[in-house]
């Protein structure tokens, strides 16, 4: 009988064990589900954060899409995965067994533990694997508490450390990442260079558009004649934008209503001549409590709106309030760096604050001509898309022309000073009659 | 007997026989050069309680093999030489008229099947028919002959040879009397280092003595001890499925003989050349031979890697490859490597 009850002890004792391990591996695989599950949910949110921060609209709804999808499927992988690596008892007997090559003792002592028909061979197995008892001690078996997936849990919280680090020192200095830069608020623009486009109605205006009442009335027909001939995928690819957008200036903590309106002056060169001396209007251009003109979904309905704001608005970005979209840079456009400016050529910008050319720049004549330069001859032609309204408040015939201020922004951290224009090889036989353009 | 002694006791004949079984090797390696595997799975179908088919080309052995294990284990040992007019019942036995004080009257004369080993060499050049004769003998270890039912004596161990050239003339086992063997036990050609230690072995003027390992007395009994000891090895449960999961793997995909069950593992070149898979005496070997090799890494448990170690000689004769395998030289032991792969991937 005695025989009999320490066989017993020692049989609970191996079966103790077992559990132990048992214990473990389930433990491991908790943690790993756990860990890779919260490792994929806060990568994702954080590069969804970086995307908000850094990226168009646009670009940010796809990014968050891909990375949101990736972060469920990825969780649900993981989740598998743990629920595959649990063990059940004969599982981590198994196991046990495996690491600790013992040739499947503890499999066949679990799985006939229960069981009555033992073999008389049953204590010569139960002694046996009780010698090997320290080959299979948990710690052995398993020597890991703490899952790997650990260090991926702690990867992705860096990761989003650090990009909440950068976004906040970003804010702190003052930039607004998304959009690129300040501008100043103050456009002029052709209107056979605009791509014009329905806004989203739910949206409030966020440009000032000043012109001729023939300018606007044709500024109307183009709205008009473009919401006609949309589709509902650009209008579904707007909303796209809207939300994003949207949702961008929530993560970024960007005020969704308050960024001041772009004074935008629109002009006609194929119809009457608009030289800025006819059909402008004295409007102060930063007077940001004037009331816009809301074009709503193509300019149908206008309404006046205060907007009390004086922030310097990105250049560049969508702005997301509006309703129309300028493209200068369409063939036919007038010089953009004057038109864009709506300025008249600064010669402040000479004067050795590297903000601009240095040379070439036509007051010379003996300073046309040079070695040419090592960099690539490209198109000067850029690309800038702003979101407008047009105003009620049009000039009208015989008011005098709209001259914008002199807006000097200074250079942000993203920008980088103009680079001196490249030199073109010219003939001999060209230059003089170059030089005579230039001394004209 | 006290739990200890009884540990201890189970100790000793777990421990005796591994120390027999090694014995017993040695001497039948005194004359036998090389074949260490052939050996040892011919052991361990003794021990298992099964029968073993060796396949050779001439001159490798087999007979010598059998001859000198019948002279080490002690046993009663017969030889039947198997030609085309061999009949059955000069293997079982025949009823033949003797007289006795004036009378005449019909007796039992036992054939050569009556013995401990018996020796059946190039069993494939016997017509069907006799062969056949064997069937009962193997399986239920006794002779029926003229409605009288003779038992046989245990241990029984029928050995019976292949041999795979010249084969015009020759009948192919039947699926049913393949399927009684335990093990085929393949016996190639000897090294070059081998065949200079046979040529030097047996060309001399002393032959090497066979010490027997039991006394004649005792030598059936103890065998017969090893053998009840052999099946009191435990098997965990996942590891019997294990062996089926793998019998079940040599068996194709044809819904005509498997029914609408498929089996859990599917290699593919089972399905391509395999006409019949492994029947569950196939199992039944796995188990035993593992059994068996438990015993002699004194462990009272099967492990997956006896089951592993004993495939290839317990299912290699029970599949019947079909004319595709043939004509693209794929060997039973081919797809039995390839399933045992497939079934140990599936367990890992």
């Amino acid at each position: 009988m005695a025989e009999a009850s320490r066989d017993e002890q020692k049989l609970w004792l191996i079966l103790f064990q077992i559990k132990a391990i048992r214990a473990r591996l389930n433990s491991l695989a908790v943690q790993r589900g756990l860990f890779w599950t919260l490792a994929l949910g806060i990568g994702a949110a954080a590069g969804i954060v970086g995307a908000a921060l850094t990226l168009g609209p646009l670009s940010f709804l796809t990014i968050a899409i891909i990375l949101g999808t990736a972060a469920i499927l990825g969780s649900c992988i993981a989740a598998r995965s743990a629920w595959q690596m649990r063990a059940s008892p004969a599982r981590a007997a198994a196991i046990a067994d495996s690491r600790a090559d013992l040739k499947g003792r503890l499999a066949t002592v679990h799985s006939l533990a229960p069981t009555d028909h033992r073999s008389f061979l049953w204590p010569y197995l139960i002694e046996d694997t009780y010698g090997a008892r320290e080959s299979f001690e948990p710690s052995r078996v398993e020597p890991r508490w703490l899952s790997r997936s650990f260090w991926a849990l702690l990867g992705a919280i860096l990761l989003a450390v650090l990009l909440f680090e950068g976004a906040l020192a970003d804010r702190t200095r003052g930039v607004v990442v998304a959009g690129g830069g300040v501008a100043p608020g103050a456009v002029t623009a052709d209107i056979n260079n605009l791509d014009i486009r329905p806004a989203d109605p739910s949206l409030s205006p966020n440009a000032e558009i000043y012109a001729d009442p023939a300018t606007l009335k044709r500024l109307q027909d183009r709205i008009a004649q473009q919401n006609a001939a949309n589709g509902s995928l650009s209008k579904l690819v707007d909303k796209a934008r809207s939300f994003a957008d949207a949702i961008q200036n929530d993560i970024a903590g960007r005020p969704r209503d308050n960024q001041p309106p772009v004074q935008m002056r629109l002009t006609d060169k194929s119809g009457k001549p608009d030289d800025g001396s006819t059909g402008a209007q004295g409007k102060p251009p930063n007077a940001n409590a004037q009331a816009n003109a809301h074009s709503s979904g193509g300019g149908a309905t206008k309404d006046n709106q205060g907007n009390g704001q004086n922030q310097t608005p990105p250049v560049g970005s969508a702005a997301p309030n509006s309703g129309l979209a300028a493209n200068p840079g369409k063939p036919g456009s007038q010089n953009p760096a004057d038109t864009q400016n709506g300025q008249p050529p600064d010669t402040s910008l000479a004067d050795g604050e590297g903000q601009g050319s240095d040379h070439g720049s036509g007051s010379d004549p003996s300073s046309l001509f040079g070695e040419p330069s090592a960099q690539q001859l490209g198109a000067d032609n850029f690309k800038i898309a702003i979101d407008a309204v047009p105003s009620t408040e049009a000039s009208g015939p015989g008011s005098p022309g709209y001259l914008p201020p002199k807006v000097r922004a200074p250079i942000n951290t993203t920008q980088y000073p103009d680079e001196p224009l490249a030199r073109a090889s010219i003939p001999e036989a060209d230059q003089t009659t170059i030089k005579r353009v230039f001394e004209r | 007997m006290s739990e200890a002694l009884a540990i201890a006791a189970e100790r000793v004949t777990i421990a005796d026989f591994a120390r027999v079984f090694r014995r017993i090797q040695g001497e039948v390696h005194k004359v036998i050069v090389g074949h260490e595997q052939a050996v040892e799975q011919l052991l361990s179908a003794l021990f298992a309680g099964g029968h073993v088919l060796i396949e050779g080309v001439p001159g490798t052995g087999k007979t010598t093999l059998v001859k000198v294990l019948g002279l080490a284990l002690n046993l009663s040992f017969n030889r039947i030489q198997f030609t085309v007019d061999l009949m059955p019942a000069d293997i079982t036995g025949t009823r033949v008229i003797l007289s006795a004080d004036g009378r005449r009257e019909f007796s039992f004369q036992p054939g050569p099947i009556f013995a401990h080993l018996l020796l059946g060499d190039e069993i494939n050049r016997a017509t069907p028919k006799t062969q056949s004769a064997l069937l009962e003998a193997m399986a239920e270890l006794q002779v029926t002959v003229g409605g009288t039912t003779y038992p046989l004596a245990p241990p029984y161990f029928v050995m019976a040879t292949l041999n795979p050239i010249e084969m015009e003339g020759t009948y192919p086992l039947p699926e049913a009397q393949l399927d009684r063997f335990l093990f085929k036990v393949q016996l190639g050609y000897p090294g070059e280092k081998e065949l200079v230690r046979i040529v030097s072995s047996t060309t001399g003027p002393e032959q090497a003595g066979i010490e027997p390992v039991f006394a004649a007395s005792e030598a059936a009994e103890r065998i017969e001890e090893l053998k009840r000891l052999v099946r009191e090895v435990m098997v965990a449960p996942p590891i019997e499925q294990y062996a089926a999961r793998m019998v079940r793997a040599t068996q194709p995909d044809n819904v005509r003989i498997l029914g609408n069950e498929r089996s859990a593992i599917v290699v593919d070149a089972v399905n391509r050349y395999v006409s019949f898979g492994a029947s569950p005496r196939g199992a039944q070997a796995l188990i035993l031979g593992a059994k068996v090799r438990a015993m002699l890494d004194a462990r009272a448990n099967i492990a997956y890697d006896d089951i592993d170690g004993v495939a290839a000689a317990a299912l290699e004769h029970r599949l019947m490859l079909n004319y595709a395998a043939h004509s693209d030289n794929v060997g039973a032991g081919d797809i039995v490597e390839q399933v045992v792969k497939a079934v140990r991937a599936a367990r890992e």
